[in-house]
């Protein structure tokens, strides 16, 4: 059944002058999917925890605590000014290999969670800076109600500025998530095997670069729709009566 | 009288004032603590013969980093140069009053500014040719060329959108008032809104530049010998931890120093822009 359809898709696309023959490859067929798979799980892990970095980071820049906001402000700036490919040699061909030196060899840090936590670090510090933007917009007066309320200062954070300032950054985080998609393409520079490195693995076999760029861009497209359709229903689900657009 | 007297010394005490302020100002600086702190181990090691091999080696690569940021920054400049032009014509299309030519180029944006980089790179680089045939001639497509492409893809959808929304910020009085005033669309266009657009324009054309500059380290996975690829390279010939580590982060440290003024220089423009 898949076999005959995928034979008819590459019959189909032949008349066009894209091969795409190898599909019919079983090896082949099984390493692209993977590939898919493997990107799929680069950004599931680091969409939750650039968010979890982002809200820390985000804290810590508007505490007011100089000890605090001095080192955050330069990871901050250090992050945005630096290529992420920079980034994650000097994570993974540097720290890495500092940790395996010290461990002999049984290091338990994996090329796939560098790149999680470089891609997610770099832009927890994209959403810092939109989230730290929408705490400063929560009005005056609505600390001041919540200071009466004899809420305390992870209190005000935790449940009156952060859901305020979330709705106020939402359509940046989603713009920052797409993004971050996007960013995944760069595991295959450390060989993690996402579907961009796959991709090479195959065309590097046969001459169909053309048909698997295709396939790859039609991919990032239907991941970064899928983020921006959940970023939009979220901002619907959470508009307030009276704040915000 | 009483003037000339009381203006000699406060003349004299105000020029060491000003020079101490100057000096406090010079050595509260961060490029020149920077310097400094840069200068101050290199003079001591070159005085005492004691530098570090790591340091001596990257010393020696040094010349050959330039070369390579120079590649990068030719690729940004030419991407750049490239990008906005193209970019502009989609922009000015893209507010053209026929719809299919406004689909069409709401589809070039789409396309371009969500697909990721690197991918465009790979396919510009994979998918052209490597010499074109020119009327008889054969001309070399080298590599970096293809980069330039690839990064002015998505160069030019991002200048489109910024273009777009730039105009779109004119309020629509403006043409009223100026079509009233007996202007013609074009001219309206070049004297009224686009003197305006440019100014609203710089900071995120500015952002934009950076942005494609880190995206040039991309450049190394193609082959082509920039900043990374010399880099990589350098550490792998000396094959020393400790000139890997300081390669690296002086890798780092490059990018930022190219990177961190355009970004300030940004922010600069968007609070002058802020108040106007």
């Amino acid at each position: 059944m898949t076999e005959s359809l995928l034979e008819g898709w590459v019959a189909f696309a032949r008349p066009f002058g894209l091969n795409y023959a190898f599909v019919l490859d079983a090896g082949e067929r099984v390493a692209f999917v993977r590939g898919l798979w493997v990107t799929l799980q680069l950004c599931a892990a680091s969409i939750p925890v650039s968010l979890v970095f982002g809200v820390l980071i985000a804290a810590g820049l508007t505490s007011g605590r100089a000890w605090l906001t001095r080192p955050l402000t330069a990871l901050v700036e250090l992050t945005r000014n630096t290529p992420t490919l920079v980034q994650l040699y000097c994570a993974f061909l540097v720290l890495n290999m500092l940790i395996s030196q010290k461990l002999e060899g049984g290091n338990p840090i994996t090329p796939f969670m560098w790149v999680v936590l470089v891609v997610a670090l770099h832009k927890a510090v994209f959403h810092a800076e939109a989230l730290r933007a929408g705490i400063e917009a929560v009005p005056g007066v609505t600390l001041e109600a919540a200071r009466s309320l004899a809420f305390s200062r992870g209190e005000i954070l935790w449940r009156v500025q952060l859901p305020l300032a979330l709705r106020f950054a939402l359509p940046a985080l989603v713009n920052n998530l797409v993004d971050l998609v996007k960013m995944t393409a760069i595991a295959s520079a450390i060989a993690v095997g996402d579907v961009t490195y796959e991709s090479i693995m195959i065309w590097s076999q046969r001459d169909n670069v053309l048909e698997l760029l295709l396939l790859i861009l039609l991919y990032f497209g239907l991941l970064t729709w899928v983020v921006s359709v959940a970023g939009r229903w979220l901002e619907n689900r959470l508009r307030m009566p009276g704040y915000g657009q | 009288m009483d003037n000339d007297l009381t203006l000699a010394p406060l003349g004299r005490s105000g020029w060491t004032a000003g020079a101490a302020a100057l000096l406090r100002a010079v050595a509260r600086d961060p490029w020149f603590i920077t310097l400094l702190i840069l200068a101050v181990p290199a003079l001591y090691w070159t005085a005492s013969g004691t530098t570090p091999v790591a340091v001596e080696r990257l010393w020696y690569w040094w010349p050959a980093l330039m070369r390579g940021l120079g590649m990068n920054v030719q690729i940004s400049l030419l991407a750049m140069t490239l990008g906005t032009m193209l970019g502009l014509v989609v922009g000015a299309i893209s507010l053209s009053p026929l719809a299919p030519l406004r689909a069409l180029t709401r589809a070039y944006v789409l396309a371009f500014r969500n697909a990721p980089i690197l991918v465009l790179v790979y396919f510009t680089t994979y998918v052209f040719p490597f010499e074109v045939p020119v009327a008889g001639w054969v001309l070399p497509f080298p590599d970096w060329i293809k980069v330039v492409i690839g990064l002015a893809l998505p160069a030019s959808a991002n200048v489109a959108e910024i273009f777009r929304g730039a105009v779109q910020s004119i309020p629509a009085a403006q043409w009223e008032a100026a079509h009233s005033l007996g202007f013609a669309r074009t001219q309206i266009f070049r004297m009224v809104i686009l003197p305006q657009c440019l100014r609203r324009m710089l900071a995120p054309w500015m952002n934009l530049y950076a942005s494609i500059t880190m995206s040039t380290a991309l450049a190394s996975l193609v082959g082509v010998h920039d900043l990374v690829d010399t880099a990589t390279v350098a550490s792998n010939t000396v094959a020393r931890t400790d000139f890997t580590i300081l390669i690296y982060f002086t890798l780092l440290a490059l990018f930022f120093a190219y990177c961190y003024p355009i970004s300030r220089l940004t922010r600069y423009l968007e609070r002058r822009h802020a108040r106007h």
